[in-house]
């Protein structure tokens, strides 16, 4: 089987610190936006937490391109400027896009946003320039706590796979069914005294 | 050049190694990609297997390519502040700068002429020292900033400095099996310490919490406890009272490398010394042998030292160090200490022994506690004195690298100005008056307590004022002279541990690329005034040799380290032999001789000077913090758009408890304010933060501001205990407020 590209971001290690935010506006040269964002999961706004002082949780998420199995994004794309790869990467192929933000609407992750210096709809694409010369993405690179992993996720026995299997990692929306690549560790239990 | 992984470098590109040297005092190896004499990128630099950068480190070549960087000197047309400026040459800039520094030398003597800096860098802060020193001014201590009342502590108890560290009580052998974060955030401000306690936690060690704030490390632990504001002396007080109950101290740790047999002469409060007792006697410190139930030296062979007790020796009362810390702790049962702190005792007495029952057990303490506290030596000395009453203290000093300084005191040495005796020097001449003020890389006017009276009172009262910064920042709009200082990429210098905690190695600032414009680096900036102003002989060395120099140190620290090899990678020292704790008695003094004089010799509790307790409570009933976050480096990087598009604006965060009643809303503007000052900032109204008080992150300046400014409601009283051992901090958040409803008109 050919290998497909997915990613371990491990959110009992994320900080919230929006470092793989700034290596994606880094990498790819985006004023506004990125391909990967930090949302709180909490309260009302960044950096708050759930529930009633002082039982509170909090955590972070980073959210980057899921690279779906069936992009609903590609779907939307009436200009087919969203291509995926045999290796499950998705791409906008800027040549082709007019702009249209059909695909921002489309995606479940809001994964997508609209370039204004460039006219077109950016995204994650996994440094697939990186990756093609056998260097990670930017944002694994740049992650102060090595949160995010990439890997074959049709490696049964590669490290992806097992880090999936041992923390019960989870993608978001399984609903959808986006066949999404990228996998969530959730936080791990709190310890009692 | 091996950079420790595989490193894509775009065509045309050269990388170099280098570092990030902000405030942060963590000090991030950097490699920085040049295409075509421009700062292309930066990622994380080799640290001998590891890497580390935060989103403000990857975007610091936004930093280089501002827009608004200064480009050549200024000099001020308007009234100060006012924002009028015309461009000047570098001659004509240094010359007036010269001249009036001359005169102004001349009418009030030449320590009138004060100068400040803040750099991580050996050069970037020798320069100013050694130029104030040179030029026969005053060097104004800026530890004073928030960052000295955990050194006054540090150097009362162990002999040592540790700016941001706290490596004493955490860093051991082994691995710590329970770990007690304490006032600090290192997940938000420091993420390469952070790193150590998940490590720790990842290998089965708890982890608590101790934080007025529900921070992003608070959201990591296993057990957050939120504290009422400055009361961290008491707590500590509080845990050891139940380790003392349940004899859970660690007493041969105690008898071997503290004070705690000491005897201490009840007339004096100073420790009993051989002299004392025989006309003959040497300044040996005296224990109670209580084997022959009589007075020995310390060292005496075959003594069996009395650790606790009262006795009566050559007609003196005294008792041991440890009986009187004990008499002190007795005070403070777990159901007092919950009536300060608001830790229910149940928690204070479980947290005692979840610390106490294991080793090595390590503690993070932070500046939540030294800046929390008027008396935040006070915190520090407590927790340090829990962590001795259990063992938990390393016995070894921790390494640093020493450089050589001499070459930048070949013409003198500076008058000395703590940052708080500043405000009395330029108001009322005391010591002496200051009438000049250099800043260089130090935005002294935004970072500093009482934001309206240096503006509206101090100002007026100096006849010179230079700002040498990269940016028109709040110090640089007050100046009369301008001076366009370069960037890290622009201007190599030696960037040694500075006992972070992060990590401890010594490494090369590199220059990447051409100094931007007119700018120039502190080097060719001194040199040059120093030629203006007739100083012979000084700084007539190239950066090189400089480097070369203060490498030479000939300490024990510095063996094998050349320029060649901290170009290929980060230094750590080399080992060598240092005295564990550097005090009078070589021992870690919980009790402090010297401060007998303010009741201090022992770690007690005092309430914060602006308590809710106090009267001015009644007008004023809640606390205000102004914390590092994490997308700033004090003020630097909130004029770096990457960052705003993540942290736009201040904003006050507030419980709803205290939100409600005032009528506050979320998202609304708010006027904090006390007799100071005022901020007028947007209100988050969210349950991450302990009633009573009120919290916002620091470094943004007027300009971010509605109205006003956080720091025009801080103050700058000066606690003389902690000048009697260092520099008096600023004890930002002993700060008491009210918030009230803004109408949105105001916007």
């Amino acid at each position: 089987m050919t290998q497909r590209y997915g990613l371990v971001i491990d959110l009992e290690r994320c900080i919230g610190c929006h470092t793989c935010t700034m290596a994606c506006k880094v990498e790819h040269g985006i004023e506004t936006g990125s391909g990967i964002r930090v949302e709180t999961v909490g309260g009302p706004h960044p950096d708050t937490p759930a529930g009633t002082f002082p039982d509170l949780s909090m955590y972070y998420l980073p959210i980057p391109c899921m690279h779906c199995a069936d992009p609903p994004c590609r779907e939307a794309c009436k200009a087919e400027a969203i291509v995926r790869r045999e290796d499950g990467i998705v791409f906008v192929d800027e040549s082709k896009c007019n702009g249209c933000g059909e695909c921002l609407a489309a995606c479940p992750y809001g994964a997508l946003f609209y370039d204004e210096d460039r006219h077109a709809a950016r995204k994650c694409d996994l440094c697939r320039e990186r990756l093609d010369e056998g260097f990670e993405p930017f944002c694994a690179v740049c992650c102060p706590e090595e949160a995010i992993r990439i890997g074959d996720l049709n490696d049964r026995s590669g490290a992806l796979i097992r880090a999936i299997k041992e923390r019960k990692g989870y993608t978001l929306k399984p609903e959808r069914k986006t066949g999404a690549a990228v996998y969530y560790l959730p936080p791990l239990p709190r310890r009692k005294a | 050049m091996s950079f420790g992984r595989p490193v894509r470098i775009g065509p045309g590109e050269t990388v170099v190694r280098t570092v990030c040297p902000y405030g942060c005092g963590i000090g991030c190896g950097v490699l920085a990609h040049v295409k075509d004499g421009r700062l292309v990128k930066v990622e994380p630099g080799d640290f001998r297997g590891t890497g580390h950068i935060c989103a403000r480190g990857l975007s610091t070549p936004k930093l280089v390519y501002h827009p608004d960087r200064l480009k050549y000197p200024l000099r001020r047309v308007g009234g100060r502040g006012e924002g009028k400026w015309e461009r000047i040459s570098w001659d004509e800039a240094l010359e007036t700068v010269a001249g009036k520094l001359h005169k102004i030398g001349e009418r009030h003597g030449k320590s009138s002429r004060a100068f400040v800096s803040t750099g991580v860098g050996a050069l970037a802060n020798l320069l100013t020292v050694g130029f104030a020193g040179a030029s026969g001014g005053t060097f104004i201590l800026p530890a004073g900033l928030g960052d000295s009342a955990g050194p006054c502590a540090d150097q009362a108890m162990y002999g040592a400095f540790m700016w941001f560290g706290e490596d004493y009580s955490n860093r051991f052998d082994r691995p710590p099996a329970f770990c007690l974060v304490w006032g600090n955030n290192p997940a938000e401000t420091e993420p390469f310490k952070w790193r150590r306690i998940r490590e720790a936690r990842g290998r089965g060690a708890r982890l608590v919490v101790i934080d007025p704030r529900f921070t992003t490390t608070a959201a990591k632990a296993d057990e957050w406890i939120p504290i009422r504001p400055g009361t961290d002396a008491a707590l500590a007080l509080g845990l050891m009272h139940v380790i003392l109950e349940r004899n859970l101290f660690d007493a041969a740790f105690l008898m071997r490398h503290t004070v705690a047999p000491f005897l201490v002469r009840a007339d004096t409060g100073a420790f009993l010394r051989e002299k004392d007792i025989a006309p003959t006697g040497s300044d040996k410190y005296m224990v109670w042998d209580a084997k022959t139930e009589s007075p020995a030296s310390f060292d005496s062979p075959h003594r069996v030292p009395a650790i606790s007790g009262s006795y009566t020796v050559a007609g003196f009362d005294c008792r041991t160090a440890f009986q009187l810390l004990t008499e002190l702790i007795a005070q403070y049962p777990p159901r007092r200490v919950s009536e300060i702190t608001g830790v229910p005792a149940g928690t204070i007495v479980r947290l005692a022994l979840d610390y106490a029952s294991h080793r090595p057990a390590a503690i993070y303490r932070g500046m939540g506690c030294t800046r929390g506290s008027f008396h935040g030596d006070l915190s520090f000395r407590a927790i340090n004195t829990l962590a001795a009453l259990t063992g938990n203290v390393r016995t070894k000093a921790p390494p640093a690298h020493v450089y050589n300084m001499g070459a930048f005191f070949t013409h003198g040495v500076p008058s000395f100005v703590t940052l708080l005796q500043m405000y009395e020097a330029v108001a009322a001449g005391k010591p002496h008056p200051i009438k000049a003020l250099w800043m260089t890389r130090h935005n002294l006017i935004n970072q500093d307590p009482n934001f309206n009276r240096i503006t509206r009172e101090l100002l007026p009262k100096l006849e010179l004022v230079v700002a040498v910064d990269m940016f028109m920042s709040t110090s640089a709009r007050y100046a009369d002279i301008v001076l366009p200082v370069c960037s890290h990429f622009e201007c190599d210098d030696l960037i040694a541990s500075i006992g972070s905690g992060s990590h401890e190695f010594m490494q090369l600032q590199q220059k990447v690329i051409e100094p931007l414009y007119e700018s120039k680096s502190d080097l060719e900036i001194y040199a040059a005034l120093a030629r203006k102003m007739g100083i012979e002989g000084f700084l007539d060395k190239s950066v090189k040799e400089y480097l070369e120099i203060l490498l030479a140190s000939g300490h024990p620290s510095m063996a094998g380290i050349t320029l060649d090899r901290l170009r290929e990678g980060p230094m750590p020292p080399a080992p060598y032999d240092a005295p564990a704790y550097a005090t009078p008695s070589g021992r870690i003094e919980f009790y402090v001789e010297r401060l007998k004089p303010f009741g201090q010799e022992l770690p007690v509790y005092l309430e914060p000077m602006e308590s809710p307790l106090s009267p001015l409570a009644k007008r004023y009933p809640l606390t205000f913090s102004s914390t590092h976050p994490k997308y700033r480096l004090h003020s630097m990087f909130a004029n770096v758009s990457w960052i705003r598009e993540i942290d736009p604006e201040p904003v006050l965060n507030i419980h709803p408890a205290d939100a409600e009643p005032r009528g506050i809303r979320d998202g609304h503007l708010v006027r904090v304010f006390n007799d100071r000052g005022e901020a007028v900032l947007k209100a988050r109204v969210h349950q991450g933060i302990r009633p009573g008080l009120v919290n916002t992150g620091q470094g943004w300046s007027p300009e971010h501001y509605a109205k006003g400014t956080h720091q025009a409601l801080t103050h700058e009283t000066l606690n003389p205990a902690q000048a009697a051992i260092y520099e008096p901090n600023s004890a930002f958040y002993d700060t008491l407020v009210e918030v009230e409803p803004v109408k949105e008109a105001l916007r």
